[in-house]
């Protein structure tokens, strides 16, 4: 049986109940009660998030200051459940524009009940899809729900129609003066470099995100040059394959508007588009990856109460591209008492609440490579010894118009029937996600 | 449904205290509800709000009941659904009440906008008041008849919460047959899915009942409606899709094609972005290649990447349920993942419980090729800020070592360990350099040099200083001052648990044998200390080794230290058949929990009653005086299922009792004394003490009862009729043969003393209890609050027996019980016997 949730509950950090909806008869009355008691208040918050308390089991996730609690009696589906959350919050915030936390559901939690109503029934989900419910779940949120750009046409007053249709991610009879589609890749660089400057673990994940002010319903391809697509395409064209950089993707997860058989068939990406904004697909690569930055550290510990830090940041990317706002955070142990730094490039300070120096650049070219020392005076203890445990340097960045795996869009097509011409934009950008080197 | 009444125990400076307020809006409401006025809409939500934000935050608003509904009555459909909403909340406990809301919610019903007639039924649906069920069936039959399918959708769960008021009027209706005919035909995926939903909760509950139910649910999965969902599984939303596909594992076909065909059809979910979805996929790939090995291997290469994916996207929460799957997976088949093992390198910054799941990962998947880079990385984590996570780590070391043959590399890292001159780290490791020396006795040399520096100061923790013991008892010829070291450590005697002061009377017996001289001074101060202990297993170990000593030495040596064998294999915590089981149950909480669903699923749900099932979930009675217990039940099985009702410290030492006497078949984690052997573990008699102390001593007490113990207290105040015997005997294959045999002579709830439940912490307390009352247990189990006991009595004079199954509610104070009789005459005065017992519980 997938979730057949028996109640959720929205809580603030202290344990206030924010929403409070239940599905089934089931369970107890004072489910919070008991999840306050063995959660909240003990250890337990934070080591796991599945607890079988009694007869019934929670779920729980932290989104920002807000716990979201499921209950079930049954054998339930986690991945089901957590899904559903994730998604249940995805869905909140298109209806708040951004924001989830406790003020927002404070301010719309009306709405919020309205909603709890129509994705999920006698504890089964039903319809998540934003697209479908800002047609009938009209009350808005306090900012408004719509992007700036409307659609001309009001929505068709008796939507309900929609609501549960085949295509359900996209309505009819969608009309727009000027059709535009923005297509983002967006990849985060996962790093983790031993101390001696070995590469232990490395990966990409990626996805693609899009915008699209498309009229009428259009059919859109989109052509990667990914090593599977490029090849099939030649064997289907009888073409040899193109020399040149192609990716292989590990693993690709799509929206559900794609067409899944002809991905397989084809190898191409072929779609009907939600209007607005989603994400078209993930992706993972852990062969080929240019890592932005190298990151290259030097800490001697003199004696007990003092430290030499140098640390050498490399970009490798081109020397036109940039990347912005890179944050650097070398650790320093907990008795540090001194700090005193020369960067040639950005600014550095030492932060203690969280044991560490912060060196920002805010645009780094592509081939350099600043460097920090730092020596570091530290109190002198007797008790610790060896105490400091060397957490590892991590790193935030954007490299705009830069992908970690390669990967490049080939073609965006767009086919409607009426045959408009369309604006495509393309954007590329890598991120850090957890870029870490030891020391 | 009230809200939780408790929030005034967390008053907030911004949330009202309720009474003036309350009365307030129901002046305001009242002035509203017959108001034309323009704007009057405006004014009313804003009033409806305040309702129902009070409602939230915990504040009775129910006296406002009446006036809610008098303002209902209008157009406004934001208005309309926070009424609903309210008298939703309501109704049950205001049924009187609730009978005012149902002619507008009737009246909305037949409304012509199809959103209204949805949302209205809905509500209807919601109110849960078993009288008004007769209002219901009308708008249900309509509702499922309507030519929307949004109303359609909420009608047939309308006829799920209708079956879970009243089943009969739901049966009567004839909805299950309307839902199937729904199921089958209607051109809206939604309300097919529901009806789904629907009929599967049905029918799951009705086929107890009937046969035609049983029928039905089996149609589910039968080959045209399995068919039927999958040709129209595109076109259902991701939700739709999990349940169906969770149905479709369920479903065996006739033959290979139908198997490759099934596959082939679903291999591109295994690319959906809703991670439930691909889990479900996996699962019915799993399950369908089952019996054909080879495909199945190449199922698991298939599911690698998308596996891989789901753990490194999504919140930390989701790669937590996708790792317990992966954990699951990779215990069947370890090789799938181990050129991945760089996937399960722990980020800096991951919560704990992804970490520690990431560490049980790499250890499953370390072999020979890989070993050296995963303990490399684990070596990292034991200097981790994250305590918990260094100390699973340094575990985690530990558990490849034992796995591996060449060993050769991680000695030195766990030698490492110790040198680091960390508390924790040091204590692990001693821990594990213990455990690996059971294993590997050859690499003693290397390990005992560096043992040998550790000064036993900095060694707190009682199961390393166990560990320490341990070896300077074992190892007394190899390490030169093993014997001051120990004398040093009996000076402190009372500063230490008593489970260090076991392993030091043991160590020191054991040091004596090999060099007299030195350790004779340390012994009698070991011995006297012993003697005069107030732990009444150390007591009772000096006792002994005193008396042994006393006896004969070289008998006493032979019996302390005999020649041993090397551990080969450390038992295994889990039975095949559990893990066949939980992955059977693949894609549910099971496998997170790591037990099969009907261990922690509610009981009464669960269909009928099966012995074997049973007895394997309870543990093996401890205080009972029948001579070996347990031993003809598979005692594999039986502490395997243990798992989940006791702390597994416990009950892995029970798996080493109860199974295998002879092999040292101990678990490295388990607190129980090193395996030396048998004769070692013969020491301690319990004679009667309240205090059961280490669980370990207590399961090995059970073997000897019949050695030295005294007569328990005869029952204090039995009726003087039916007299039982204090020393009454059953085995538990005996047990299990009568209770297949006996008819339940009585079945009867009875309460039990608000002190009795409050005392009832652990099973152990009443199993003391009831054996002063001549009724002893054989298997006993659960956790606060739900216990389950398994006794048996005898007669006094004759062999009949009595068996008794209790299941107590320690929350509610009731007990449940099932009395089966041999001799059926007497089994009134039994029951009121064991009752007064019961009842006693917990008073002295």
């Amino acid at each position: 049986m997938p979730v057949a949730a028996s109640a959720i509950y929205f809580l603030n950090l202290r344990g206030d109940v924010l929403i409070n909806r239940l599905y089934r008869d089931d369970v107890g009355g004072n489910m919070v009660d008991a999840f306050r008691m063995h959660i909240m208040q003990t250890k337990e918050l934070g080591t796991c998030p599945v607890r079988q308390i009694g007869g019934c089991s929670f779920f729980y996730m932290r989104i920002s200051n807000v716990y979201i609690v499921i209950v079930v009696s049954s054998n339930a589906n986690v991945a089901c459940a957590f899904k559903f959350v994730v998604e249940a919050v995805a869905l909140f915030k298109s209806y708040f524009g951004g924001a989830f936390d406790e003020d927002a559901i404070r301010n719309n939690f009306v709405l919020i009940y309205e909603l709890l109503d129509e994705i999920m029934d006698f504890g089964y989900p039903q319809n998540l899809s934003p697209e479908i419910l800002k047609l009938y779940i009209t009350q808005e949120g306090v900012r408004s729900p719509f992007s700036s750009k409307q659609p001309l046409d009001k929505p068709v007053p008796n939507a309900t129609l929609q609501v549960t249709g085949a295509v359900g991610w996209r309505r009819e009879g969608l009309a727009y003066k000027k059709n535009e589609v923005f297509l983002d890749i967006v990849e985060s660089v996962n790093l983790l470099m031993s101390s001696k400057g070995s590469v232990l673990r490395c990966d990409v994940t990626g996805k693609i995100l899009m915008k699209c002010f498309l009229s009428g319903m259009p059919d859109l391809k989109l052509g990667l040059n990914d090593k599977i697509g490029l090849e099939k395409e030649s064997q289907l064209k009888n073409r040899p394959t193109k020399s040149g950089k192609t990716i292989e993707l590990d693993d690709v997860t799509f929206h559900q508007c794609v067409n899944l058989t002809r991905f397989n068939s084809e190898k191409t990406v072929s779609f009907v588009p939600p209007d607005g904004e989603f994400e078209l697909m993930k992706y993972r690569i852990t062969e080929g990856v240019n890592l932005p930055f190298r990151v290259l550290p030097t800490i001697k510990e003199l004696g007990r109460t003092r430290m030499e830090v140098n640390v050498k940041v490399k970009s490798v990317f081109g020397a036109k591209m940039f990347a912005l706002g890179v944050v650097i955070k070398i650790p320093v142990p907990k008795q540090t008492a001194k700090t005193s730094f020369q960067v040639t490039s950005g600014r550095a300070k030492y932060n203690a609440s969280i044991d560490c120096l912060v060196w920002k650049i805010r645009k780094f070219p592509g081939q350099t490579e600043p460097t920090l020392s730092a020596e570091i005076e530290l109190i002198s203890t007797i008790a610790e010894k060896k105490s400091w445990t060397r957490p590892p340097i991590q790193m935030e960045f954007q490299v705009p118009m830069f992908t970690a795996s390669g990967l490049r869009v080939r073609f965006l097509k767009v086919w409607e029937k009426s045959g408009y011409n369309t604006v495509e934009w393309v954007r590329y950008i890598t991120k850090a996600g957890s870029y870490e080197v030891r020391c | 449904m009230a809200p939780p009444a408790q929030s005034s125990r967390y008053p907030s400076p911004s949330q009202p205290s309720g009474k003036g307020e309350v009365s307030d809006l129901r002046l305001q409401l009242r002035q509203l509800a017959g108001s034309r006025a323009p704007g009057v809409d405006d004014s009313k939500r804003e009033l409806f709000k305040k309702v129902i934000s009070y409602m939230t935050i915990g504040i009775d608003v129910s006296s406002l009941f009446g006036e809610m509904v008098m303002c209902s009555v209008t157009p406004d459909i934001v208005l309309k659904k926070m009424c609903y909403l309210y008298v939703g909340n309501y109704a049950k406990v205001n049924p009187d009440l609730a009978l005012l809301t149902i002619n507008f919610l009737q009246r909305d019903c037949k409304d012509q906008d199809p959103m209204i007639r949805g949302l209205a039924l809905r509500s209807l649906s919601s109110l849960r008041v078993a009288n008004l069920v007769e209002y219901l069936v009308g708008p249900l039959g309509s509702g499922l008849k309507d030519n929307n399918a949004y109303v359609r959708t909420v009608a047939v769960m309308g006829a799920v919460k209708l079956y879970h008021i009243s089943a009969s009027t739901c049966i009567d209706a004839d909805f299950p047959a309307t839902l199937k005919h729904l199921m089958l035909n209607d051109s809206d995926s939604q309300v097919v899915v529901n009806c789904l939903f629907a009929l599967q909760e049905i029918w799951n509950s009705e086929s107890s009942k009937s046969e035609e139910a049983t029928r039905e649910k089996e149609g589910l999965i039968s080959k045209p409606f399995i068919y039927y969902l999958l040709n129209r599984l595109r076109e259902f939303n991701e939700w739709g899709q999990c349940l169906v596909l969770e149905l479709v594992a369920k479903y065996v076909p006739s033959d290979t094609n139908e198997n490759f065909d099934i596959m082939n059809l679903l291999e591109d979910r295994l690319q959906h972005a809703n991670g439930a979805v691909v889990l479900a996929t996996i699962k019915v790939f799993l399950q369908l290649t089952l019996s054909m090995a080879d495909v199945h291997q190449e199922v698991y290469e298939r599911i690698k990447a998308p596996l891989l994916t789901l753990v490194s996207s999504g919140s930390p929460e989701q790669s937590y349920a996708v790792l317990s799957h992966l954990h699951l997976l990779v215990m069947r088949a370890p090789y799938i993942f181990a050129s991945d093992y760089k996937h399960f390198y722990c980020q800096y910054n991951e919560p704990s419980y992804v970490k520690k799941l990431k560490l049980e990962m790499l250890t499953a998947v370390a072999n020979e090729s890989n070993t050296y880079e995963i303990v490399t990385e684990l070596c990292e984590y034991a200097a981790n800020v994250d305590v918990p996570i260094a100390r699973e780590s340094i575990r985690a070391v530990g558990k490849i070592a034992l796995q591996q043959y060449d060993v050769n590399a991680i000695v030195d890292r766990l030698l490492q360990f110790l040198e680091m001159e960390k508390d924790y780290v040091t204590a692990e490791a001693l821990v594990l350099v213990k455990d690996l020396l059971r294993k590997y006795p050859q690499w003693s040399h290397d390990c005992i040099a560096v043992v040998g520096n550790i000064s036993s100061k900095n060694v707190q923790e009682p199961k390393a200083k166990a560990a320490l013991i341990w070896m300077l008892g074992e190892y007394a010829q190899d390490m030169d001052d093993a014997p001051y070291i120990l004398e040093s450590l009996v000076e402190n005697w009372e500063e230490d648990a008593p489970e260090v002061r076991l392993h030091l009377l043991t160590a020191i017996m054991k040091c004596f044998f090999r060099r007299p001289p030195e350790t004779q001074k340390a012994l009698g101060i070991a011995l006297a200390a012993g003697v005069a202990d107030f732990h009444q297993d150390v007591h009772d170990r000096a006792l002994f080794y005193y008396r042994l000593l006393q006896y004969d030495v070289s008998s006493a040596e032979r019996v302390v230290n005999p020649p041993k064998q090397a551990v080969s294999v450390f038992a295994d915590t889990q039975s095949n058949e559990i893990k066949d089981r939980i992955f059977d149950e693949f894609n549910s909480l099971s496998v997170v929990y790591q037990k099969p669903s009907y261990m922690f699923t509610d009981k009464d749900h669960r269909g009928p009653f099966e012995f074997s099932d049973e007895i394997g979930n309870l543990t093996v009675g401890v205080e009972s005086e029948h001579e070996v217990p347990a031993t003809s039940v598979d005692a594999n099985e039986t502490s395997d299922l243990l798992l989940s009702t006791t702390e597994k410290e416990e009950t892995r030492a029970m798996v080493a009792n109860g199974s295998d006497y002879t092999a040292p078949l101990y678990d490295s984690s388990s607190r129980a004394l090193p395996s030396q052997g048998q004769s070692e573990l013969a020491i301690t008699s319990l004679l009667g003490t309240s205090d059961p102390g280490p669980q370990a001593s207590m399961a090995i007490d059970d073997l000897l009862m019949g050695l030295d113990l005294t007569a328990p207290p005869a029952p204090a105040s039995a009726p003087p009729s039916l007299k039982l015997n204090a020393r009454a005997a059953l085995d538990a294959g005996s047990f299990q043969r009568k209770w297949r045999e006996l008819p339940v002579a009585i079945s009867q709830e009875c309460e039990l003393s608000s002190q009795g439940a409050a005392a009832l912490t652990s099973a152990q307390a009443l199993l003391q209890h009831m054996q002063g009352n001549s009724i002893q247990c054989i298997a006993s189990g659960g956790q606060s609050p739900n216990f389950k006991f398994f006794f048996f009595a005898q007669k006094a004079e004759e062999p009949s027996v009595f068996l008794v199954e209790c299941k107590i509610n320690t929350s509610t104070a009731k007990a449940q019980l099932n009395i089966k009789a041999e001799d059926q005459s007497t089994s009134h005065e039994f029951s009121a016997l064991f009752q007064s017992a019961l009842s006693r519980f917990g008073m002295s």
